[in-house]
Order: structure tokens, then sequence, then C-alpha cells
């Protein structure tokens, strides 16, 4: 299971969605995309406001919240949400 | 900086080969049955083997699978034969 853990400003993803064999696994195949979309499109934005670790455990610490950074973060938290009522056994979203 | 996107990166990599290949058949309890000295009967087997790792000896029948049979009741003998061979032979009591 993959487990999304946002507090404060520190967003951590770790796990496995094993919803199929490598290579054929749609929701790590989609929480992947929304994640290193968001990822890019805020280094894009600027290089400052995140720092990105990809390493056992994917971390992203937000350096700087704007609106638009805010705007981002928040719709990869929603789009992972939804994720996770389609696939309760696959992904597990927390929040506080 | 731009991050390529790994769209497995959650995906549990599982050992590809490792799945495939896991057969094997019994094992077929090849050796020896009777040791040197043993007492045999006339027809008992007294090795089982694949090509002639020990070759027939005085007394000694060979299979066509190669396994190795007291022709007469007596005692078994594993010898040498040649430089690096061996056989086996009953020498009767």
């Amino acid at each position: 299971m993959i487990k999304v853990n946002k507090k404060d400003n520190i967003i951590t993803i770790c796990g496995h969605a094993n919803s199929a064999d490598y290579g054929k696994d749609i929701v790590c195949a989609s929480v992947s995309s929304v994640v290193y979309t968001t990822v890019n499109a805020l280094e894009r934005y600027s290089s400052s406001v995140i720092d990105f670790e990809d390493k056992d455990i994917m971390t992203i610490t937000i350096l700087k919240e704007d609106e638009i950074v805010k705007l981002l973060i928040d719709n990869m938290i929603d789009l992972l949400k939804s994720l996770e009522e389609d696939y309760p056994k696959n992904i597990n979203v927390k929040e506080n | 900086m731009f991050i390529k996107l790994n769209i497995q990166r959650f995906a549990h990599v599982k050992a590809q080969g490792s799945t495939k290949n896991n057969r094997d058949s019994a094992g077929r309890r090849l050796g020896a049955k009777l040791s040197d000295g043993e007492k045999c009967n006339a027809g008992s087997i007294i090795y089982r083997q694949r090509g002639t790792k020990i070759y027939p000896g005085t007394n000694v029948g060979m299979g066509k699978d190669h396994t190795l049979f007291a022709k007469v009741s007596g005692i078994v003998k594993y010898e040498r034969l040649g430089r690096d061979k061996k056989k086996v032979s009953v020498y009767e009591k």
C-alpha cells in the first residue's frame, strides 16, 4: 500500500501499490504521474519553493508557500485522495 | 531542475526470473544400494547410476539403464579398474 502523509509543510510518500506486477501496476502509474507532474510544475514555477528527495521514501518539503504552490499541492492531494476512493487497498492519504 | 517521470516508481519490483524457473523433478535415488562387504542374493541391485560411473565386475550384470545387479549370492566388493575407474564384483562365500 502506498502511504501519503502530509504534515504541516512536509509530504512523504512511501510503499508499493501492489495492485499488479511491476510494469502493469496502474495505481502506481497514476500516483507516480500525479506526483511527478506536480513536482515538475513546482520546479518550473520556481526552483526554490520545494525541496524534493526521492529515496526509499519520497519527500516533498514546501519551502515557500504562496498561492500557486498551495494550489498545485492541494490539487495533488485531492487527486491522490480521489485515487484512494477507487483503490482503498492500494493507497492511503493522510493530512494533518 | 526536471525530474523524469517513472510511472512504476511505487510498483513492487519482484525478482522476475525466479518466478519462472523454480521447477525440478523428484530425486532418482541413485547411488549404492549395497556397500562393500555386504551380503547379497542373486538378482539384488547393487548400484543405480546414469552411465557407467562404476563398471560391472565378477558375477555382476548391468541392465539397460546401467543398473548393476548380482548374478550370484555372495559378498559385495568394490575394486579399482585400471587407473581411474571402479568396478563392483560379488564373490561367493
